[in-house]
């Protein structure tokens, strides 16, 4: 925990000195992404039933994991090719830095959502009754998970420019990475729905048709139907 | 015979500058500097002294490594305050209120807190301050401690009001002005606290305004705290506003 503060402040010497010297530095990134995602999945979920609080709590930190091993490869081919001289494990190390930073800056605004959850009516009520109470919950999670990335993103961009001393470079280098990350993250999400959970379903931790079809498949869709109904 | 005046221990003091004035003022100067900051913090009342007139000794001792018995001596104060002020509100209403609001009153006082300490960690953090948990749990023991004794303070008010009149909107509005203006002094308290420890009050004010809302719908969600109701507590789950409106309407 002892470089997080210093990370949150946007000091991030002491990260460039993790990422070039420690070899067990990403154990530490690691465990702020289980704690802080699986504390906010446990939020996000509980508005549905205790079970898929359980489940979202297990599927979130699972997301950034699979990402950031996913891309591990992808993404340490791309940091010399724009300039920024990254190894494979510091490459994954700042990958696992941004999202353990995202992940515990989500894990303490969990109570926060958990008591505008507990003050909400349960889904299903909502859903029958009262719209604007599902908006709000949406809207406060969206806003949650909004600013977590920024300050994670943010926090990496220092980072490498400091382990680098490639400000361009290292500005370029995150545009590639937010682009890879935001590709297959946003798949992986697709395919582990439901997060919240519907009241005309059951509590499931995939659905039946988990692996039919992609997010982007279903962005055209809606596309076509909005444009070309 | 020289026209200057030598200097001797006779003569009084120099008028102070506007930039030595500057240089010394207690707000800004280094914790610690004063010897008045260093002056330890006995029991409870030296602390509420010291809440009320010395907050940087307050904060000085929340620096240090023994703060974990001032911490608790705060918390403790904050307990036994927000209970006597509890007693107040449910004066209004009597019977089962006597023990239910002064309960009600001191959960959601430290449930608030609760629920905001990680984030207040997170946005110090952010806004640039070198602090620890232990002294963030310092500080906002700090802030619920000098809220609650400002509102023992106004206990003697809310009194009689709750003896004199019988409109329950009337009751609620006094006590939501007596708990705005303690949660004033509270942040600013805070505020002051965060400046020794290097941060930047933007992100400071991000996180008051989420400590105030929170608080606020924990009126809601612990009602009914001034007025009676059959269970302890509500079966219907509202926004503050909604909850607001509807006492408002009936």
């Amino acid at each position: 925990m002892g470089e997080l503060p210093e990370l949150l402040r946007g000091e991030a010497r002491r990260t460039a000195e993790v990422w070039a010297g420690e070899s067990q530095g990403w154990v530490a990134y690691v465990i702020w992404i289980v704690l802080g995602g699986a504390l906010f999945g446990a939020a996000v979920g509980w508005w549905r039933a205790p079970l898929q609080a359980c489940y979202t709590a297990l599927k979130l930190p699972l997301i950034l994991l699979l990402t950031a091993l996913g891309n591990g490869l992808l993404n340490a081919m791309l940091a010399p090719l724009v300039g920024v001289p990254l190894t494979l494990r510091q490459s994954l190390m700042a990958v696992l830095m941004s999202f353990g930073v995202a992940a515990m800056i989500l894990g303490a605004l969990s109570p926060l959502l958990a008591f505008l959850v507990w003050n909400t009516p349960s889904l299903a009520e909502a859903a029958a009754r009262d719209s604007r109470n599902h908006g709000i919950i949406l809207v406060t999670q969206a806003g949650m998970i909004a600013l977590a990335g920024f300050v994670a993103n943010l926090r990496l961009w220092q980072a490498l420019r400091s382990f680098s001393g490639r400000g361009k470079a290292s500005l370029r280098l995150l545009g590639c990475w937010l682009a890879g990350n935001l590709l297959l993250g946003s798949q992986l999400a697709w395919v582990c729905r439901p997060f919240v959970g519907s009241p005309q379903l059951a509590v499931q931790f995939l659905r039946a048709e988990a692996f039919q079809g992609s997010f982007y498949e279903s962005i055209f869709g809606i596309m076509r139907r909005l444009f070309f109904p | 015979m020289s026209d200057s005046i030598p200097p001797t221990s006779a003569m009084p003091p120099l008028l102070p500058t506007a930039n030595a004035g500057a240089t010394t003022r207690p707000e800004i100067m280094p914790l610690g500097e004063d010897p008045a900051d260093r002056e330890a913090i006995a029991g409870p009342l030296a602390a509420v002294e010291a809440l009320l007139r010395q907050p940087r000794r307050v904060v000085y001792w929340a620096r240090q490594g023994s703060a974990g018995r001032l911490t608790g001596i705060l918390f403790a104060i904050a307990l036994v305050c927000s209970l006597l002020y509890g007693i107040v509100v449910g004066t209004f209403s009597l019977n089962a209120q006597l023990w239910a609001a002064p309960l009600k009153v001191a959960g959601g006082f430290f449930l608030s807190a609760l629920i905001c300490l990680p984030s207040l960690y997170i946005f110090a953090c952010l806004s640039g301050a070198r602090v620890r948990v232990s002294e963030v749990c310092g500080l906002i023991a700090g802030l619920l401690a000098l809220m609650t004794i400002l509102l023992v303070g106004f206990a003697p008010v809310a009194w009689i009001f709750s003896q004199s009149t019988q409109s329950l909107p009337a009751m609620g509005a006094l006590h939501l002005m007596f708990w705005a203006i303690a949660t004033y002094f509270g942040v600013r308290f805070l505020q002051h606290g965060f400046s020794h420890f290097g941060g930047r009050p933007a992100g400071l004010r991000v996180w008051s305004l989420i400590f105030v809302l929170v608080m606020i719908q924990m009126t809601t969600a612990l009602r009914p705290l001034v007025g009676t109701a059959d269970s302890f507590l509500p079966g219907e789950k509202k926004f503050f506003l909604s909850h607001w409106v509807e006492e408002l309407q009936k």
